[in-house]
Protein backbone atom coordinates (compact mmCIF):
# COMPACT_ATOMS: atom_id res chain seq x y z
CA UNK A 1 0.00 0.00 0.00
CA UNK A 2 1.40 3.37 -0.44
CA UNK A 3 2.15 4.96 2.58
CA UNK A 4 1.67 8.82 0.86
CA UNK A 5 -1.46 8.17 -0.43
CA UNK A 6 -2.80 6.61 2.64
CA UNK A 7 -1.25 9.76 4.77
CA UNK A 8 -3.11 11.79 2.25
CA UNK A 9 -6.72 10.22 3.04
CA UNK A 10 -6.11 9.97 6.78
CA UNK A 11 -5.17 13.32 7.21
CA UNK A 12 -8.36 14.24 4.72
CA UNK A 13 -10.32 12.47 7.32
CA UNK A 14 -9.15 14.40 10.49
CA UNK A 15 -9.62 17.41 8.68
CA UNK A 16 -12.96 16.86 8.10
CA UNK A 17 -13.89 15.53 12.08
CA UNK A 18 -11.29 19.30 13.10
CA UNK A 19 -13.57 20.97 10.70
CA UNK A 20 -16.50 19.89 12.11
CA UNK A 21 -15.26 21.71 15.66
CA UNK A 22 -16.72 24.73 15.93
CA UNK A 23 -16.03 28.01 18.64
CA UNK A 24 -17.06 27.75 21.57
CA UNK A 25 -20.48 29.48 21.76
CA UNK A 26 -19.85 30.27 25.40
CA UNK A 27 -17.63 33.60 24.26
CA UNK A 28 -20.05 35.08 21.34
CA UNK A 29 -21.64 37.39 24.43
CA UNK A 30 -18.30 38.34 25.89
CA UNK A 31 -17.23 39.67 22.85
CA UNK A 32 -20.54 41.14 21.78
CA UNK A 33 -19.90 42.96 25.12
CA UNK A 34 -16.50 43.94 24.49
CA UNK A 35 -17.38 45.40 21.04
CA UNK A 36 -20.45 47.26 22.31
CA UNK A 37 -18.40 48.83 25.68
CA UNK A 38 -16.15 50.13 23.62
CA UNK A 39 -17.92 52.53 22.16
CA UNK A 40 -19.03 53.53 25.42
CA UNK A 41 -15.48 53.79 26.71
CA UNK A 42 -14.74 55.87 23.13
CA UNK A 43 -17.19 58.23 24.47
CA UNK A 44 -16.57 58.22 27.80
CA UNK A 45 -12.67 59.22 26.68
CA UNK A 46 -13.83 62.25 24.43
CA UNK A 47 -15.97 63.25 27.34
CA UNK A 48 -13.00 63.26 29.49
CA UNK A 49 -10.72 65.13 26.64
CA UNK A 50 -13.65 67.55 26.02
CA UNK A 51 -13.89 68.44 29.88
CA UNK A 52 -10.27 68.48 29.83
CA UNK A 53 -10.14 71.10 26.65
CA UNK A 54 -12.61 73.37 28.68
CA UNK A 55 -10.88 73.23 31.95
CA UNK A 56 -7.64 74.45 29.98
CA UNK A 57 -9.23 76.91 28.09
CA UNK A 58 -11.20 78.70 31.30
CA UNK A 59 -8.15 78.52 33.31
CA UNK A 60 -6.43 80.19 29.97
CA UNK A 61 -9.11 82.79 29.78
CA UNK A 62 -8.92 83.17 33.10
CA UNK A 63 -5.10 83.80 33.47
CA UNK A 64 -5.33 86.36 30.40
CA UNK A 65 -8.44 88.40 32.10
CA UNK A 66 -6.06 88.56 35.10
CA UNK A 67 -2.96 90.17 33.33
CA UNK A 68 -5.07 92.57 31.12
CA UNK A 69 -6.97 93.97 34.95
CA UNK A 70 -3.28 93.66 35.99
CA UNK A 71 -1.83 95.70 33.04
CA UNK A 72 -5.07 98.48 33.15
CA UNK A 73 -4.69 98.82 36.88
CA UNK A 74 -1.00 99.39 36.47
CA UNK A 75 -1.45 102.23 34.34
CA UNK A 76 -5.08 103.82 34.35
CA UNK A 77 -4.80 105.26 37.91
CA UNK A 78 -1.52 107.12 37.25
CA UNK A 79 -2.96 108.75 33.86
CA UNK A 80 -6.41 109.62 35.88
CA UNK A 81 -4.51 111.04 38.58
CA UNK A 82 -2.27 112.97 35.88
CA UNK A 83 -5.47 114.61 34.33
CA UNK A 84 -6.96 115.89 37.99
CA UNK A 85 -3.28 116.92 38.58
CA UNK A 86 -3.38 119.08 35.70
CA UNK A 87 -5.09 122.86 35.65
CA UNK A 88 -7.47 123.40 32.34
CA UNK A 89 -7.12 126.34 31.33
CA UNK A 90 -8.55 127.60 27.89
CA UNK A 91 -6.07 127.90 24.85
CA UNK A 92 -6.15 128.83 21.60
CA UNK A 93 -6.00 126.30 18.48
CA UNK A 94 -2.48 128.56 17.21
CA UNK A 95 -0.50 125.58 17.44
CA UNK A 96 -1.19 122.08 16.36
CA UNK A 97 1.71 119.43 16.65
CA UNK A 98 1.92 116.69 14.06
CA UNK A 99 0.72 113.43 15.40
CA UNK A 100 2.40 111.42 17.24
CA UNK A 101 4.10 108.75 14.53
CA UNK A 102 4.39 104.83 15.10
CA UNK A 103 2.06 103.88 17.46
CA UNK A 104 3.51 101.16 19.51
CA UNK A 105 0.62 100.42 21.88
CA UNK A 106 -2.98 101.91 22.34
CA UNK A 107 -4.81 101.80 25.55
CA UNK A 108 -7.81 103.33 25.83
CA UNK A 109 -8.39 106.49 28.92
CA UNK A 110 -12.19 106.64 30.48
CA UNK A 111 -13.70 109.48 29.28
CA UNK A 112 -14.18 110.20 32.95
CA UNK A 113 -10.85 111.56 32.82
CA UNK A 114 -10.31 114.32 30.42
CA UNK A 115 -7.22 116.48 29.95
CA UNK A 116 -7.08 119.88 29.41
CA UNK A 117 -3.78 121.47 27.86
CA UNK A 118 -1.76 124.20 29.95
CA UNK A 119 1.33 125.34 30.81
CA UNK A 120 3.76 127.65 28.78
CA UNK A 121 4.76 127.37 24.83
CA UNK A 122 8.18 125.85 26.33
CA UNK A 123 8.92 123.59 29.34
CA UNK A 124 12.23 123.21 30.19
CA UNK A 125 12.14 120.70 32.13
CA UNK A 126 14.96 120.33 33.63
CA UNK A 127 14.55 124.16 35.17
CA UNK A 128 11.13 122.88 36.11
CA UNK A 129 12.66 120.06 38.33
CA UNK A 130 11.49 121.99 41.32
CA UNK A 131 8.12 121.45 40.90
CA UNK A 132 8.22 118.58 38.77
CA UNK A 133 10.91 115.44 39.08
CA UNK A 134 13.26 115.09 36.84
CA UNK A 135 13.11 114.53 32.61
CA UNK A 136 14.25 111.22 32.72
CA UNK A 137 12.21 110.18 35.25
CA UNK A 138 8.72 111.71 34.42
CA UNK A 139 6.95 108.82 35.90
CA UNK A 140 3.71 110.79 35.19
CA UNK A 141 2.14 112.86 32.65
CA UNK A 142 3.16 116.33 31.33
CA UNK A 143 0.68 118.55 29.61
CA UNK A 144 2.94 119.27 26.12
CA UNK A 145 3.30 122.89 25.56
CA UNK A 146 2.61 122.40 21.74
CA UNK A 147 -1.06 121.41 22.60
CA UNK A 148 -1.84 124.76 23.86
CA UNK A 149 -5.02 125.82 21.84
CA UNK A 150 -6.30 122.62 21.09
CA UNK A 151 -9.52 122.00 22.11
CA UNK A 152 -10.37 119.75 24.91
CA UNK A 153 -10.18 115.86 24.32
CA UNK A 154 -13.16 114.55 25.96
CA UNK A 155 -11.37 110.72 25.15
CA UNK A 156 -7.69 109.90 25.42
CA UNK A 157 -5.41 107.29 24.14
CA UNK A 158 -1.66 106.55 25.08
CA UNK A 159 0.39 105.91 22.94
CA UNK A 160 3.73 103.97 23.69
CA UNK A 161 6.45 105.07 21.06
CA UNK A 162 10.28 105.19 21.23
CA UNK A 163 11.88 108.69 20.50
CA UNK A 164 15.24 110.28 20.75
CA UNK A 165 15.80 112.94 23.29
CA UNK A 166 16.86 115.39 20.89
CA UNK A 167 13.49 114.86 19.23
CA UNK A 168 11.11 116.13 22.79
CA UNK A 169 12.02 119.44 21.21
CA UNK A 170 9.37 119.40 18.57
CA UNK A 171 6.86 118.84 21.61
CA UNK A 172 7.99 121.56 23.05
CA UNK A 173 10.27 119.74 25.65
CA UNK A 174 13.63 120.92 26.01
CA UNK A 175 15.67 117.75 27.01
CA UNK A 176 19.71 117.64 28.67
CA UNK A 177 22.38 117.87 25.84
CA UNK A 178 23.48 114.65 27.04
CA UNK A 179 20.10 113.26 26.52
CA UNK A 180 19.82 114.06 23.22
CA UNK A 181 20.90 110.85 21.57
CA UNK A 182 19.47 108.44 24.17
CA UNK A 183 16.44 106.68 22.88
CA UNK A 184 13.41 107.46 25.23
CA UNK A 185 10.11 105.03 25.74
CA UNK A 186 7.84 107.45 26.12
CA UNK A 187 3.67 107.64 26.06
CA UNK A 188 1.83 110.31 24.48
CA UNK A 189 -1.90 111.28 25.76
CA UNK A 190 -3.72 111.64 22.08
CA UNK A 191 -6.98 112.85 21.60
CA UNK A 192 -9.83 111.71 19.82
CA UNK A 193 -8.53 113.80 16.92
CA UNK A 194 -4.94 111.99 16.83
CA UNK A 195 -2.92 115.24 18.18
CA UNK A 196 -0.96 114.82 21.42
CA UNK A 197 -1.70 116.24 24.65
CA UNK A 198 1.13 115.41 27.08
CA UNK A 199 3.82 112.70 27.85
CA UNK A 200 5.13 111.06 30.18
CA UNK A 201 8.71 109.36 29.87
CA UNK A 202 8.80 106.08 31.01
CA UNK A 203 12.46 105.21 30.79
CA UNK B 1 -44.27 48.49 27.25
CA UNK B 2 -41.64 48.44 24.97
CA UNK B 3 -40.37 45.16 22.94
CA UNK B 4 -36.74 44.58 23.21
CA UNK B 5 -34.85 44.52 19.54
CA UNK B 6 -33.71 41.36 18.51
CA UNK B 7 -30.02 41.06 17.51
CA UNK B 8 -29.28 41.33 14.10
CA UNK B 9 -27.77 38.52 12.65
CA UNK B 10 -25.35 40.26 10.29
CA UNK B 11 -22.94 36.62 9.18
CA UNK B 12 -24.14 36.66 5.41
CA UNK B 13 -25.24 40.62 4.68
CA UNK B 14 -21.70 42.49 5.26
CA UNK B 15 -17.85 41.25 4.32
CA UNK B 16 -15.67 41.15 6.84
CA UNK B 17 -14.07 44.76 6.33
CA UNK B 18 -18.00 45.93 6.91
CA UNK B 19 -18.25 44.09 9.82
CA UNK B 20 -15.02 44.80 11.34
CA UNK B 21 -16.01 47.96 10.79
CA UNK B 22 -19.23 48.09 12.61
CA UNK B 23 -17.67 46.30 15.32
CA UNK B 24 -14.99 48.79 16.06
CA UNK B 25 -18.00 51.46 15.92
CA UNK B 26 -19.48 49.48 18.57
CA UNK B 27 -21.73 47.07 16.95
CA UNK B 28 -22.07 43.71 19.27
CA UNK B 29 -23.90 42.24 16.35
CA UNK B 30 -21.03 42.54 14.16
CA UNK B 31 -18.51 41.35 16.40
CA UNK B 32 -21.02 38.51 17.06
CA UNK B 33 -21.34 37.67 13.36
CA UNK B 34 -17.37 38.02 12.76
CA UNK B 35 -16.45 35.38 15.80
CA UNK B 36 -19.76 33.38 14.29
CA UNK B 37 -18.00 33.82 10.88
CA UNK B 38 -13.92 32.88 12.18
CA UNK B 39 -14.32 31.71 15.53
CA UNK B 40 -13.93 28.12 14.50
CA UNK B 41 -10.99 28.53 12.79
CA UNK B 42 -8.73 30.68 15.11
CA UNK B 43 -10.53 28.03 18.10
CA UNK B 44 -9.31 24.65 15.96
CA UNK B 45 -5.95 26.04 15.06
CA UNK B 46 -5.50 27.35 18.63
CA UNK B 47 -6.88 23.79 19.92
CA UNK B 48 -4.36 21.60 17.99
CA UNK B 49 -1.09 23.26 18.74
CA UNK B 50 -2.25 23.46 22.44
CA UNK B 51 -3.66 20.39 23.20
CA UNK B 52 -6.15 22.20 25.54
CA UNK B 53 -9.47 23.26 25.16
CA UNK B 54 -9.47 25.87 28.05
CA UNK B 55 -6.17 27.48 26.49
CA UNK B 56 -7.36 27.41 23.22
CA UNK B 57 -10.35 29.35 24.64
CA UNK B 58 -8.58 31.98 26.04
CA UNK B 59 -6.50 32.22 22.96
CA UNK B 60 -9.75 32.57 20.79
CA UNK B 61 -10.81 35.67 23.14
CA UNK B 62 -7.30 37.40 23.04
CA UNK B 63 -7.64 37.01 19.38
CA UNK B 64 -10.77 38.71 18.87
CA UNK B 65 -10.32 41.20 21.23
CA UNK B 66 -7.49 42.21 19.78
CA UNK B 67 -9.73 42.93 16.44
CA UNK B 68 -10.96 45.69 18.74
CA UNK B 69 -7.86 47.07 20.20
CA UNK B 70 -5.12 46.39 17.29
CA UNK B 71 -7.42 48.71 14.88
CA UNK B 72 -4.62 49.66 12.66
CA UNK B 73 -2.84 46.54 12.26
CA UNK B 74 -5.48 44.81 9.87
CA UNK B 75 -4.95 45.90 6.59
CA UNK B 76 -8.25 44.88 3.94
CA UNK B 77 -6.10 45.59 1.31
CA UNK B 78 -3.12 42.96 2.14
CA UNK B 79 -5.11 40.04 3.20
CA UNK B 80 -8.05 38.19 4.45
CA UNK B 81 -9.56 38.87 7.86
CA UNK B 82 -9.23 35.03 8.61
CA UNK B 83 -5.56 34.82 7.65
CA UNK B 84 -4.85 37.93 10.03
CA UNK B 85 -6.85 36.28 12.79
CA UNK B 86 -4.88 32.84 12.41
CA UNK B 87 -1.65 35.08 12.41
CA UNK B 88 -2.54 36.97 15.91
CA UNK B 89 -3.93 32.96 17.01
CA UNK B 90 -0.63 31.60 15.63
CA UNK B 91 1.79 34.61 17.79
CA UNK B 92 -0.58 34.03 20.80
CA UNK B 93 0.08 30.08 20.71
CA UNK B 94 3.69 30.40 20.52
CA UNK B 95 3.82 32.75 23.40
CA UNK B 96 1.26 30.03 25.22
CA UNK B 97 3.74 27.24 24.42
CA UNK B 98 6.75 29.37 25.65
CA UNK B 99 5.36 30.12 29.14
CA UNK B 100 4.31 26.43 29.48
CA UNK B 101 7.98 24.85 28.30
CA UNK B 102 6.42 23.16 25.31
CA UNK B 103 9.06 21.82 23.24
CA UNK B 104 9.39 24.23 20.54
CA UNK B 105 12.24 22.00 18.74
CA UNK B 106 13.14 23.84 15.35
CA UNK B 107 11.37 22.64 12.29
CA UNK B 108 15.68 21.79 10.80
CA UNK B 109 16.32 19.73 13.87
CA UNK B 110 15.62 15.87 13.17
CA UNK B 111 13.26 14.89 15.82
CA UNK B 112 12.21 10.96 16.17
CA UNK B 113 8.10 10.28 16.43
CA UNK B 114 7.19 7.81 18.40
CA UNK B 115 3.79 5.70 18.25
CA UNK B 116 1.68 4.77 20.46
CA UNK B 117 1.85 1.40 20.86
CA UNK B 118 -0.89 -0.89 18.71
CA UNK B 119 -1.41 -2.45 21.89
CA UNK B 120 -2.63 0.20 23.93
CA UNK B 121 -6.01 0.15 21.28
CA UNK B 122 -8.11 -2.82 22.00
CA UNK B 123 -7.39 -5.16 19.32
CA UNK B 124 -11.04 -5.55 17.70
CA UNK B 125 -10.01 -1.31 16.62
CA UNK B 126 -10.21 -1.46 12.86
CA UNK B 127 -6.60 -1.19 11.25
CA UNK B 128 -7.80 1.81 9.82
CA UNK B 129 -9.20 3.24 12.90
CA UNK B 130 -5.58 2.55 14.16
CA UNK B 131 -3.84 4.03 11.24
CA UNK B 132 -5.60 7.35 11.89
CA UNK B 133 -5.21 6.82 15.71
CA UNK B 134 -1.39 6.73 14.74
CA UNK B 135 -1.28 9.58 12.77
CA UNK B 136 -3.36 11.91 14.77
CA UNK B 137 -0.62 11.21 17.34
CA UNK B 138 2.34 11.40 15.11
CA UNK B 139 0.82 15.10 15.01
CA UNK B 140 0.90 15.96 18.09
CA UNK B 141 4.37 15.01 18.31
CA UNK B 142 5.47 17.23 15.75
CA UNK B 143 7.55 20.22 16.10
CA UNK B 144 5.12 23.10 16.66
CA UNK B 145 6.57 24.85 13.39
CA UNK B 146 5.71 21.92 11.01
CA UNK B 147 2.81 20.73 13.30
CA UNK B 148 0.99 24.21 12.34
CA UNK B 149 1.87 23.98 8.28
CA UNK B 150 -0.29 20.86 8.66
CA UNK B 151 -2.65 22.36 10.26
CA UNK B 152 -3.48 24.79 7.45
CA UNK B 153 -2.59 23.01 4.65
CA UNK B 154 -3.59 19.96 5.27
CA UNK B 155 -6.77 20.09 7.79
CA UNK B 156 -7.78 23.72 7.43
CA UNK B 157 -7.45 23.70 3.46
CA UNK B 158 -5.68 26.47 3.51
CA UNK B 159 -3.73 27.40 0.24
CA UNK B 160 0.06 27.70 0.44
CA UNK B 161 -0.35 31.07 -0.22
CA UNK B 162 -3.20 32.27 2.41
CA UNK B 163 -0.73 29.52 4.95
CA UNK B 164 2.40 31.46 4.34
CA UNK B 165 0.21 35.14 4.93
CA UNK B 166 -0.10 33.32 8.77
CA UNK B 167 3.22 32.62 9.45
CA UNK B 168 4.86 35.52 8.20
CA UNK B 169 7.00 33.28 5.70
CA UNK B 170 7.53 32.86 2.01
CA UNK B 171 5.11 30.53 0.13
CA UNK B 172 8.67 28.09 -0.18
CA UNK B 173 8.99 27.21 3.41
CA UNK B 174 5.62 26.94 3.47
CA UNK B 175 5.84 23.76 0.47
CA UNK B 176 9.42 22.60 2.24
CA UNK B 177 7.72 22.38 5.84
CA UNK B 178 4.59 20.41 5.00
CA UNK B 179 6.97 18.11 2.94
CA UNK B 180 9.15 17.45 5.59
CA UNK B 181 5.95 17.02 8.25
CA UNK B 182 4.75 14.61 5.75
CA UNK B 183 6.83 12.63 5.34
CA UNK B 184 7.57 12.41 8.82
CA UNK B 185 4.16 11.41 9.14
CA UNK B 186 4.41 8.82 6.28
CA UNK B 187 7.78 7.41 7.91
CA UNK B 188 5.84 7.13 10.99
CA UNK B 189 2.52 5.44 9.26
CA UNK B 190 4.77 2.88 7.31
CA UNK B 191 5.68 1.67 10.82
CA UNK B 192 2.61 1.61 11.72
CA UNK B 193 1.40 -0.62 9.20
CA UNK B 194 4.39 -2.85 9.22
CA UNK B 195 3.57 -3.36 12.75
CA UNK B 196 -0.30 -3.87 11.78
CA UNK B 197 1.20 -6.80 9.21
CA UNK B 198 2.92 -8.21 11.71
CA UNK B 199 0.63 -8.64 14.09
CA UNK B 200 -1.97 -9.70 11.33
CA UNK B 201 0.61 -12.13 10.72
Amino acid sequence: MNADRELDDILSEIGREHRAIGAPESLEPLLFAASASRIRDTRQRRMRLTWALATAAILLAVVAAGGIVWQTRGSHPRQTQQAQLVPARPVGPESRPAPVQDPGRQKSVPKSAPLHKTGPAHVNLRDSSAKQPAWNSLDEFVALPVSEGLPAATELSVVRVRVRGSELRQYGLEAPPDAGAQTLLAEFAVGEDGLPRAIRIVR
Amino acid sequence: MFDRQPRRRLDGELSDEQLHREALAGSGEAMAALYRRHGGLVYRFSLRMSGIPAAAEEITQEVFLALLTQVDRFDAGRGMLSTWLCGIARRQVWKYLARNNAALVDSDEECTLELQSPDDGPAEVMLRGEAVAAVRAGMDQLPPALREVVILCALEEMSYEQAAQVLAVPVGTVRSRLHRAKARLAGLLRTEMASMERKRG
